[in-house]
């Protein structure tokens, strides 16, 4: 296993390189500079150029990337043009609000997702599979942040079982943390759990149909245990490849749901980053979900080794 | 269910007019909706009451009213006119994002396919790259450069889609390049952008069409996101997205605004996506209508009870005894229509009764309908099989859950499959262990080495950690083997073990059969195709003919002199039993399917000796030997040897 492990780190460390080397080169690109987003119309020209040389800005671009990756290797991911907060502290700031959603929303969607998707293949073609492949449809189908107000305008606004906005850190209180979380983590999650029933169950379809499900039926095993240990254990292994998808199509989720409930995550620093045009802030922005999302192929590769013998190297 | 599709009758089954009915009910109003969309979009101007810009602050935040239907927003819009307009801006943004994805991934991916090499490993590392972050995190990133707003939103978009229009095109580029009319029209020297063009192109547009689907439905998405977080669509302009944003700021003062615009995104997307599935399960099919076999089978049930065989002599040791069993099955739920029927034979201690018969005679059905595992499609609806003085078609599923491992085991053809893949071979005998005879943990592996040891594995307790990939497949057969005798059953069925083994392996598996009989004491039901293998293990045949016995007899005597012609067929056909010199005879014709049989001997079709007679219903009579045959007296078929 430990194998496994340094292979995919190895695998993984030229993706890394690459996407720095995007990160940074495109948002190189933005139209505006810097020195006049700082200093706005104001300054002489001579205060410009020295602002500009102090910046390293004069250095030709690949100097340029290389001073950056040496200091982002070491965590400083520079400051931002706007309020000269350091990038790398106002991303670790919002990350744990950001990652408590994501894992909220990706413990719901593989639970809701896997239960139906389960419940579906057991009896092909009966009630509770058109249900679940009828919500899987209309899952996809439904945007995460209108479904979002609509949970809002239930619970928040009308039943107050749930608070409308905000964010509560688990660490201050385990309690709110999980009232200010439901609401979101359900509207994330939605949308996923669809797709992960919907593979979860053509999974399950066909590994059932398995010889060895049936041999293993033939030697007495109870239906429950062959399902729930023969076969779920085969039938995750394409579901596996899915969920590291998933998790990164809702960690960019994230940052759009965490606007309807008011939420102070990386989404809300994205936007205003993008707005204001402040390079170090979105560039730290890219390598922090980069790495998050690397962290999660990394565990789903794991993940896979241990439910495929075949794929663990030899 | 089959009743009802039964009554119905027609060319087409139940379900399959179930399907097809599901197939209008889908495709019907998707389209229609989405025709809808289109015509809103083009009359936008026409249809919405009010400008969609024009605000009258007096009237906002208004519920639906007569003037309204759809009520006001914050600044006193129509909400109906806004959604029309909304419309239009959905339709041109799937439209501009979807035709840059294609526009850019489609040439790029052909190129880089055709091409490979460095260009190809230089693209797709880029490509790999932009997946692994957010697709909303790209188009933010995008937008950022090329600055807010619908277009250039859609553009961002249409970059982020283009990455799996690449991907599709390069997969299907490298499978196809590999095709031989490729690389003979390479060999013949056309040019390559011909090859590309005439040959690749038509096998990327059925792919290209599903994704097509799949992306206009995450681009109106993600343009509603993206417009909701202020990135696409600017106000004071209209779109959905826009909508939204206004109404989530509203909430609790008019929550009816978050309405209109959501319903607009969700039948939009759904439509979209429905159609992508329906045009994905065609796709992939080939638009298949299902045609069920014409078999009524109330005529059969009919004859099947005119003409009873005469009833199994008792014998005093028998472990197993079949009677009368009929089964059916309703294949892609189609009519009911039988496989098995009339079927009697019965199996002594330590006997091992070979059961014969072409591919589609019954005989593995045969094998699952006395564990009664023969699935959801099929069931056993007369006779009886007796284990040990129980009758198991009475057993509720519990207690047939008991009997199965403990009482009747049975091996499969192909180990590779019948052994599970995700555990080990060890893994796989000790669960049996342990939930069968409720040995502790270490107690069942430790036994479960004994069994791997006794049939025959060198190092059984490394052998036991091992993946079925990474034994052979007389050695995954042997585990197999060692699994269902692992309870020590009285029967083991033995469906064509050795059909996927090596001829080499096929004898030693056979040996160990013998020898494990000769150890256990269990009776053994040998399904197999190949009457070498039979002669070799059985001591009694019993040979199968479209669902029932023709022949039974001990097996030196079938081989010195078949009775029924198919049993003589069989034999002629076989190599051990014919000269070497003149080619093999066959039988002409195939077995006919279940469903199609003729009405009296169903073998009379394929038959050189048949009479008029043989219309009727044949019983199976005899004594010690049993024949289905009305001329089996008269017949001398001789010996084949």
């Amino acid at each position: 296993m430990l194998r496994l492990v340094v292979q995919r780190l190895l695998a993984v460390a030229p993706l890394l390189f690459i996407v720095s080397v995007i990160a940074f080169s495109f948002t190189s690109l933005l139209p505006s500079d810097p020195v006049d987003l700082i200093l706005g119309d104001t300054g002489t020209e001579e205060q410009h150029e020295m602002l500009r040389e102090r910046m390293g800005l004069n250095e030709p671009i690949h100097v340029r990337y290389f001073e950056w990756l040496g200091r982002a290797v070491q965590g400083d991911l520079g400051t931002s043009y706007f309020n000269s907060v350091s990038v790398a502290g106002a991303v670790m700031q919002r990350l744990p609000v950001t990652l408590s959603l994501t894992a909220a929303s990706a413990f719901i969607a593989i639970v809701v997702g896997f239960a139906a998707g389960v419940a579906a293949a057991l009896r092909p073609r009966s009630l509770v599979d058109r249900l679940a492949t009828l919500g899987a449809t209309f899952g996809q189908a439904v945007p995460n942040f209108w479904f979002g107000l609509l949970l809002a305008a239930v619970f928040a606004v009308w039943l107050r079982w749930f608070p409308a906005t905000g964010f509560t850190p688990l660490t201050t209180s385990p309690w709110e943390w999980l009232r200010s979380i439901t609401l979101p983590a359900i509207a994330l999650g939605l949308s996923s759990s669809a797709a992960i029933a919907r593979q979860v169950r053509s999974a399950m379809v066909g590994v059932l149909q398995q010889d060895y499900i049936r041999a293993a039926r033939a030697q007495g095993l109870s239906r429950r245990r062959v399902i729930f240990k023969h076969a779920l254990k085969n039938g995750l292994v394409p579901v596996v490849a899915v969920l590291s998808f998933q998790i990164t199509v809702l960690l960019g989720g994230a940052l759009i749901v965490e606007q309807v409930f008011v939420i102070n995550g990386l989404g809300t620093l994205a936007i205003a980053a993008v707005r204001q045009q402040d390079i170090p802030m979105i560039q730290g922005l890219v390598l922090v979900m980069v790495g998050l999302v690397v962290a999660v192929q990394l565990v789903t590769d794991i993940l896979y080794g241990y439910l495929n013998p075949k794929a663990r190297p030899s | 269910m089959s009743g009802q599709s039964q009554k119905a009758g027609g060319p087409l089954s139940g379900r399959a007019r179930a399907r097809r009915l599901s197939f209008y009910a889908i495709t019907l109003p998707a389209t229609s909706f989405l025709a809808l969309l289109v015509v809103v979009a083009l009359g936008a101007d026409w249809i919405a009451p009010y400008d969609a810009l024009k605000q009258n602050l007096l009237h906002a935040l208004q519920g639906p009213s007569a003037a309204h239907w759809l009520g006001t927003d914050d600044l006193g819009r129509d909400v109906l006119s806004r959604l029309i307009v909304g419309c239009r801006i959905a339709l041109i943004a799937a439209a501009e994002a979807t035709s840059v994805a294609i526009l850019l991934g489609v040439p790029l991916g052909l190129w880089i396919g055709y091409r490979g090499g460095w260009w190809d490993w230089a693209v797709m590392r880029v490509v790999e790259a932009i997946m692994s972050i957010p697709g909303i995190m790209v188009a933010i990133v995008i937008i950022a450069i090329l600055g807010p707003g619908l277009h250039r939103a859609m553009i961002a978009l249409g970059i982020l889609f283009s990455t799996s229009f690449l991907r599709l095109a390069r997969g299907v580029v490298l499978s196809e390049r590999e095709e031989t009319y490729v690389k003979s029209a390479r060999v013949i020297g056309a040019p390559d952008r011909r090859i590309l063009l005439r040959h690749i192109f038509p096998n990327i547009a059925p792919p290209l069409i599903v994704q097509l689907t799949l992306t206009v439905g995450a681009v109106l998405l993600a343009e509603a996101g993206l417009s909701f977080i202020g990135l696409g669509v600017q106000p004071p302009n209209a779109s959905w997205g826009t909508m939204l944003n206004t109404a989530a700021s509203f909430m609790e003062l008019n929550w009816f605004l978050a309405i209109p615009p959501g319903v607009a995104i969700v039948l939009t997307v759904l439509s979209v996506n429905l159609l992508g599935d329906v045009l994905r399960d065609s796709i992939g099919r080939g638009i298949a209508v299902g045609v069920s076999p014409a078999a009524p089978s109330a005529r059969f049930d009919a004859e099947a009870s005119s003409a009873p065989s005469a009833p199994l002599p008792a014998r005093g040791d028998e472990v197993l005894r079949v009677e009368g069993l009929q089964v059916v099955v309703s294949p892609s739920g189609g009519p009911e229509a039988p496989v098995l029927t009339e079927l009697t034979f019965s199996i002594a201690r330590g006997e091992t009764l070979g059961l014969v018969g072409e591919s589609g005679s019954g005989k593995t059905i045969t094998g699952l309908a006395i564990l009664d595992l023969i699935g959801a499609a099929g069931r056993s609806t007369h006779g009886s099989i007796v284990l040990d003085g129980t009758d198991l078609r009475s057993l509720s599923e519990p207690q047939m859950q008991a009997v199965r491992g403990n009482n009747v085991a049975m091996v499969f053809q192909d180990p590779t499959t019948s052994l599970n893949p995700a555990f080990t071979v060890g893994d796989q005998i000790a669960e049996v262990l342990q939930a069968k005879l409720r040995l502790s943990r270490k107690a069942a592996w430790a036994r479960a080495v004994e069994l791997i040891d006794r049939v025959g594995i060198p190092r059984p307790a490394e052998r036991a950690k091992a993946y079925v990939h990474e034994l052979s497949g007389g050695m995954a057969q042997r585990i197999a083997i060692a699994r269902a005798l692992s309870c020590n059953p009285k029967l083991l069925i033995a469906d064509e073990p050795t059909t996927a083994l090596d001829v080499t392996v096929q004898q030693e598996i056979l040996d160990l059969f013998r020898d494990l009989q000769g150890e256990f004491g269990m009776a053994i039901l040998f399904v197999t195709h190949d009457l070498a293998v039979a002669a070799h293990i059985c001591d009694r045949i019993a040979v199968m003919y479209a669902g029932e016995i023709v022949e039974v007899a001990p097996v030196d005597d079938l081989f010195a002199k078949p009775l029924h012609p198919y049993a003589a067929g069989l034999l002629a056909a076989s190599p051990h039993g014919a000269s070497r010199n003149p080619p093999l005879p066959t039988i002409a014709g195939t077995v006919p399917r279940p469903g199609a049989w003729p009405a009296g001997c169903r073998f009379s079709d394929r038959c050189a000796y048949r009479r008029e007679s043989c219309g009727r219903r044949v019983p199976l009579t005899g004594g010690s030997r049993l024949v289905r045959c009305l001329r089996a007296d008269e017949l001398d078929l001789g010996s084949a040897s």
